[in-house]
């Protein structure tokens, strides 16, 4: 994860549970992955009808090497630290707290 | 629509469709669900008659788990925008030191090691940009987040990408009531990326320009950009309450949007500072947002209290209720001229607005102008 700096004076809603809050901002950043994924699904499938490269059959019978399984690892871990970072940013102020 | 330049971050794909997803979040949090708040505010307004008005349908407002929800996930649009930001420009970190490398050296930069940020901004990060105006880590990344950040946020509404209206504006402004002045030496308080110091910077070719914020990264990267688009500007690190430069130093001292990330007191010393730095004869113009806190409703008063608890905005309330005329007359201007001037891109001499009504939010910015 890059060094970016802690928001300094981030107020809690007032009222509302930390654990309520996070699970929004999950919520959020999960449906942020999602549209993200969507987008880009729809841009290679576009391109591909368009250049008549390959087929939805083709997709569903697809299976990675091991490079490749590889690298959907690194695509998938960072999509779980996007969508807990919430989590990850509140557990790293509990550690830091005194 | 402005176009983009060279300092610039880019996207990638999934950058973009990040950012797009940001910004189309904030409009339906804005159009599909604070409808209904702004209803339900009105339903629990205690009436004029209550002396605490704002507070009351404020805490009653927070009674309510979906408002909470709301008001959670409007902070958390805010959050992820600067974190996707963050993450894009991180990426591409080296080509935007070889492209600051590679501007014009047009301009100049004074960053000043000594420099302490006004108790105002230590206390929080305006618009929960993390690090705030200040954080620097010796290369241009933060003004580039700045800058990408701005663009983003004001979601096309303030000249796109190059997110400079403002400057043109303040430039209209001073076409309609100065339409004569011809200033030799200029100079902006809280400059940021510099966003409005070029189009100023432009639109008077023969002076000579400066411009003062708190942040080395972000006026490194004010400087790279400004080389890039073609002006000439010479930056440093200063607080706008009492900058390096001797009294009587410019014919013209401007800001945009400044003040309301100030503090009240602040707003009095810079005031007294534009007064200081001009020669006799000298224009002082501070643009501002175009809400009066006198003429907003009950909404756009709760609102304004959402944006200073939840995107770090503590001084909106101060700078809009301030009474800029008397103001700026206390401390020895003359020719007073308080008011909205028409939002524009192009600015042209004799085309500018300049009237007591605001024609709306991204319409109108209100400008208070005087001569020393």
């Amino acid at each position: 994860m890059k060094n970016i700096p802690p928001v300094n004076r981030q107020q809690a809603i007032h009222g509302q549970s930390p654990g309520e809050a996070r699970l929004m901002a999950m919520v959020a950043a999960l449906t942020s992955e999602l549209a993200v994924t969507r987008e880009r699904l729809d841009t290679v499938e576009r391109l591909a009808e368009a250049a008549g490269l390959f087929t939805r059959e083709a997709i569903e019978n697809f299976a990675p090497a091991q490079e490749q399984a590889k690298e959907r690892d690194g695509l998938r871990r960072r999509i779980i630290d996007r969508v807990f970072r919430p989590l990850r940013e509140d557990a790293r102020r509990k550690g830091e707290s005194k | 629509m402005s176009e983009a330049h060279a300092m610039l971050p880019s996207a990638n794909h999934d950058e973009l469709a990040e950012q797009l997803f940001v910004r189309d979040l904030k409009v339906y949090l804005t159009e599909a669900i604070e409808p209904h708040f702004r209803e339900r505010a009105e339903a629990l307004d205690p009436g004029p008659a209550s002396n605490a008005r704002i507070e009351t349908v404020y805490e009653r407002l927070h009674e309510d788990e979906t408002f909470r929800a709301w008001a959670m996930l409007r902070r958390t649009s805010q959050d992820m925008l600067w974190a996707e930001i963050a993450d894009s420009v991180h990426r591409q970190s080296n080509d935007l030191e070889e492209a600051a490398s590679a501007a014009p050296q047009l301009g100049s930069l004074t960053l000043d090691p000594e420099f302490e940020q006004p108790a105002y901004l230590a206390a929080g990060d305006v618009h929960l940009m993390p690090g705030g105006y200040v954080h620097d880590t010796g290369d241009v990344t933060q003004g580039a987040i700045m800058d990408r950040g701005g663009a983003v946020y004001m979601l096309g509404r303030n000249g796109g990408l190059m997110n400079d209206v403002r400057g043109h504006t303040l430039v209209s402004h001073l076409y309609t009531l100065y339409p004569d002045f011809a200033p030799a030496d200029i100079l902006e308080l809280g400059c940021g990326i510099g966003a409005s110091l070029v189009p100023v910077a432009k639109a008077f070719p023969d002076a000579r320009v400066h411009g003062v914020d708190v942040g080395g990264s972000m006026l490194r990267y004010a400087l790279a950009r400004a080389n890039h688009l073609g002006a000439a500007v010479h930056l440093s690190q200063d607080n706008a309450e009492r900058t390096r430069f001797p009294d009587e130093s410019f014919d013209l001292v401007f800001s945009c949007v400044l003040l309301h990330e100030t503090s009240p007191d602040a707003i009095s010393r810079i005031m007294e500072e534009s007064y200081r730095l001009l020669k006799p004869g000298g224009i002082v113009a501070h643009l501002e947002v175009p809400q009066r806190y006198e003429s907003m409703d009950l909404w756009g008063k709760i609102r304004g209290e959402i944006e200073a608890d939840y995107n770090n905005e503590p001084n909106w309330k101060a700078a809009i209720s301030a009474d800029y005329g008397p103001l700026l007359a206390s401390v020895g201007f003359k020719d007073v001229a308080v008011g909205y001037q028409a939002a524009t891109g192009n600015p042209l001499r004799g085309e500018g607005r300049f009237t007591d009504q605001s024609e709306g939010v991204f319409r109108s910015w209100f400008v208070a102008s005087a001569r020393k």
